[in-house]
């Protein structure tokens, strides 16, 4: 008899239950609303979720779809990238080994195409303040792909760089639409997956080369991991890279992110975060190349001749940039031993 | 004529309108009204479907309300009050068609908008734009190579691994 509870603790208990349950609920509910939550995981989503879809990029009036299949198995990333549109060509990628079969176009040299140097891994947004250079809000809920997504915004701060516009698949975090606006709000390009499966059991044979074509492979140098490097590591290393001219100034919050491969010592990439931009610069002997500005979608270059002790350099500034921010960059580099530039292409 | 009994006309069209809603289209005043628009839609919709012109002359409506006082067997095919020919052969409506063609038509519209954004020149004016066609091939091929360049630096960061990659391929296809 003594163990029947009388009803009014069988209540009590269940009320509690019941407020406990609300209560994390609650705490849930305020989790997924705080932007801080979404960019956090954002990093890890991006290198560990594995899927497989089609996505559409548009920049400027160039609209292509692209098939891209990602896992990340024993800890190695493993990706393939096949265009769907115009000649067909892919990208097979597995850890630091790149492998792809692409089309002639024209005259271009296309194994350039081909990822040299580190692959920007410095470009974790764990390790940026994001939210120094970016006010960011989730602004509403969504369906992508037949998935539900969270919308974040990025606004920038200032009128430097441009706002960004995310869409996160609710459970991995992956962003599976991006848009990239101009201080306007005007759109300037995005990606938008069409269709999407989340799957850790994607197949092996996702993940290999099945165009016929001229093939070109290339391992990467092994550069400093995400976790490995630290912001002030990158700037140190950086240094190097930058001998024979310095920046005089360069919005605040992009930092030396990733060195370019490709054997020019004059190029370096930037970035906040989110955007990036690289400047090159090097004897103008070479090409003569025109001074001005061009942009398709959200990507600007502004090139510029630089005299420096009866010497003429080519300054060009390539980035996810506003022009005015890309010409202040441009002008601002000084050249400080023209003859470690001038020994590598002479 | 209101939006309501437009509506009740449409359905009308469509073999699928209420008895409620015809009774009180036909109780309404200015029954002339009520037929020429009808008629005019008929005819609308005939010529999308491409069949041959609804017979004008026929005035139905005093047997629809005939039917619907009970006077006769009820049918659905009698209570369609349409001309003999509007039978259920054909599924979509005019109206229905062309919202449809509007829906899409706008969809597409709004999709592919890909009007050139040209950068704020109020304050870079002087800056000459880079004629991208007018370069020669080995201009051009600098200017790849340093845009191929960056578009590797975030091929994997910036928060869009997919964006670098299709910026990197992008970037070598025809736009340079």
């Amino acid at each position: 008899m003594g163990s029947v509870h009388p009803p009014g603790r069988i209540l009590a208990l269940l009320l509690a239950v019941v407020v406990t349950a609300i209560i994390s609920m609650g705490a849930v509910a305020e989790q997924q609303n705080d932007p801080s939550y979404w960019l956090q995981k954002l990093g890890p989503a991006l290198t560990k979720t594995s899927y497989k879809g089609v996505f559409v990029y548009a920049r400027g009036d160039q609209v292509s779809s692209m098939q891209v299949a990602h896992r990340y198995h024993d800890g190695v990333i493993e990706e393939r990238l096949v265009m769907q549109d115009g000649e067909i060509g892919e990208i097979v990628r597995k850890g630091r080994n790149v492998v792809c079969v692409l089309p002639e176009h024209g005259r271009l040299e296309l194994s350039s195409a081909i990822p040299s140097g580190p692959f920007a891994e410095a470009f974790t947004n764990q390790l940026m303040p994001v939210e120094r250079w970016y006010r960011p809000e989730i602004t509403g809920q969504d369906r992508i792909a037949g998935h539900d997504v969270v919308r974040l915004a990025l606004k920038a701060r200032d009128s430097l760089r441009y706002s960004h516009e995310l869409w996160l698949e609710r459970s991995t975090g992956l962003p599976l639409k991006g848009k990239v606006l101009s201080g306007s709000g005007e759109s300037l390009e995005y990606f938008h997956f069409t269709s999407l499966v989340i799957s850790d059991s994607l197949p092996d044979s996702d993940f290999v080369i099945r165009t016929e074509g001229r093939e070109v492979s290339r391992t990467l140098p092994a550069g400093k991991g995400p976790g490995k490097s630290d912001r002030a590591g990158a700037s140190e290393g950086q240094e190097k890279k930058m001998e024979g001219w310095t920046l005089g100034w360069k919005p605040e919050g992009f930092h030396p992110a990733a060195a370019p491969g490709s054997g020019s010592a004059g190029a370096v990439a930037f970035s906040d975060g989110l955007a990036s931009f690289s400047v090159f610069v090097e004897p103008a002997g070479g090409t003569d190349m025109p001074s001005g500005t061009s942009r398709i979608g959200a990507t600007t270059v502004y090139m510029q001749r630089l005299e420096s002790s009866a010497e003429a350099f080519l300054v060009t500034v390539v980035g996810e940039i506003p022009l005015e921010t890309a010409l202040k960059v441009a002008e601002s580099v000084d050249i400080r031993n023209s003859s470690v530039l001038g020994a590598n292409l002479r | 004529m209101d939006d309501r009994l437009k509506e009740t006309l449409s359905a009308m069209m469509d073999d699928e309108a209420d008895e409620l809603s015809v009774r009180r289209l036909l109780s309404r005043e200015g029954q002339d009204e009520v037929r020429v628009q009808f008629q005019r839609w008929q005819q609308v919709r005939d010529l999308i479907q491409q069949r041959h012109p609804a017979v004008e002359s026929i005035d139905v409506s005093d047997g629809v309300r005939d039917v619907l006082e009970g006077h006769y067997p009820r049918t659905s095919e009698q209570a369609a009050a349409a001309p003999p020919s509007a039978g259920k052969r054909w599924q979509w409506s005019a109206v229905a068609m062309v919202t449809l063609a509007l829906v899409v038509g706008f969809g597409a519209g709004t999709g592919w908008d890909s009007s050139p954004v040209q950068p704020d020149q109020s304050a870079l004016a002087g800056i000459p734009e880079l004629a991208i066609q007018g370069m020669d091939e080995q201009q051009r091929e600098q200017l790849s190579r340093y845009l191929l360049q960056h578009a590797q630096h975030n091929s994997v960061g910036a928060g869009h691994a997919s964006m670098g990659y299709a910026r990197a391929v992008s970037a070598s296809g025809a736009g340079y």
